[in-house]
């Protein structure tokens, strides 16, 4: 299954199916970025740390993935 | 005098942001020096391979720890109310805060607020439970539609944000002062030189909310701590009340008993 984070293209070829949000970014991300301080939204919609579980993809997904950044 | 924002009560009238500065060790000093309790900051999508997000994180939140402050994320980018409020829901996950300064551009040329879709996602994260602090043009009848939904903060620009001309439309500014008496008015973007702040403060505004002035000053960490002193006097000239202007020039010396060759000629 094929689904984009951040505008890549990320495929997700041994994730069982359905795949939760919490699957993918295991499967997607090395450990130290997971553990980084970041936001989530799936398909311009925002998800909750709690929900990354239980919150099932579909194929041409889109997650953006967002960090602290200086702002004015 | 203390400024208050949705009840908590701040030492200092002046709020500033994080970006633009030389260095991330720049950016603590001159935070601090400016003696702002409240630090603006974003989310963006980044490579987290970099870590940079991280690392400008723990910076900030060293400062915080450090004035006892606090976190104002904004909404820098979005374009309509629906990123907005998905920006200031992600916002409010990481850094633990309802505060939103809440940015809504309708113009990429000015990055001039959009006011419909301002008042849209105003509406709807007052009612989602975020304590609303919303960027606008100085137009009074948005100011007053802001304040009606519930905002207890409204900050209008003084011009469009980094460009540094201050207070463009002084009578705007000062008929959102005299209509929304009961409002906390924070002047935000726009300033940039110490005598704007100091004007607005003169004016009547309850703070002032600045980035660039600076960040981009030859010497930040001086330029803070004359804000600092602008807002200071600003605010002290407001309480204290000015003189009424005139028209036409009055001796401030007595002219009672002023010498022979002064007086009217008698016949």
């Amino acid at each position: 299954m094929k689904i984009y984070i951040n505008g890549d293209a990320v495929e997700l070829a041994d994730c069982s199916v359905p795949t939760s949000i919490q699957a993918a970014l295991v499967k997607a991300l090395p450990e130290n970025q997971r553990q980084q301080s970041f936001a989530l939204a799936l398909n311009g919609d925002f998800v909750g740390k709690g929900d990354y579980a239980n919150t099932v993809l579909k194929s041409d997904d889109s997650i953006d993935i967002l960090l602290p950044i200086v702002g004015g | 005098m203390s400024l208050t924002i949705y009840g908590q009560q701040l030492s200092s009238r002046l709020l500033i942001g994080s970006a633009l500065y030389p260095s991330p060790e720049v950016m603590k000093q001159a935070i601090l020096a400016s003696g702002s309790q409240v630090v603006t900051l974003s989310l963006k999508r980044q490579n987290p391979l970099e870590q940079s997000g991280e690392k400008i994180w723990r910076y900030i939140q060293d400062i915080v720890k450090i004035n006892q402050g606090f976190l104002l994320p904004n909404t820098a980018g979005c374009k309509n109310a629906k990123e907005a409020i998905t920006l200031a829901k992600m916002s409010r996950e990481l850094f633990q805060t309802d505060w939103i300064k809440l940015e809504v551009i309708g113009d990429d040329y000015n990055l001039q607020p959009d006011p419909i879709e301002l008042l849209i996602a105003t509406e709807q994260l007052l009612a989602d439970g975020f304590k609303v602090l919303p960027y606008c043009t100085d137009d009074l009848v948005i100011c007053q539609r802001l304040y009606a939904l519930g905002c207890q903060v409204i900050m209008p620009w003084a011009s469009p944000i980094g460009t540094g001309k201050g207070l463009m439309n002084p009578y705007n500014l000062a008929s959102i002062r005299s209509r929304l008496p009961d409002a906390t008015l924070i002047l935000d973007a726009g300033i940039g030189k110490p005598s704007d702040a100091c004007i607005a403060m003169e004016m009547g505004f309850d703070g002032v909310l600045l980035n660039s002035a600076v960040a981009l000053a030859d010497n930040p960490v001086l330029m803070a701590k004359a804000f600092a002193s602008a807002i200071s006097a600003g605010e002290s000239a407001y309480i204290a009340g000015t003189m009424p202007e005139r028209q036409t020039a009055h001796p401030s010396t007595p002219t009672l008993d002023t010498p022979f060759w002064h007086q009217p000629e008698h016949s």
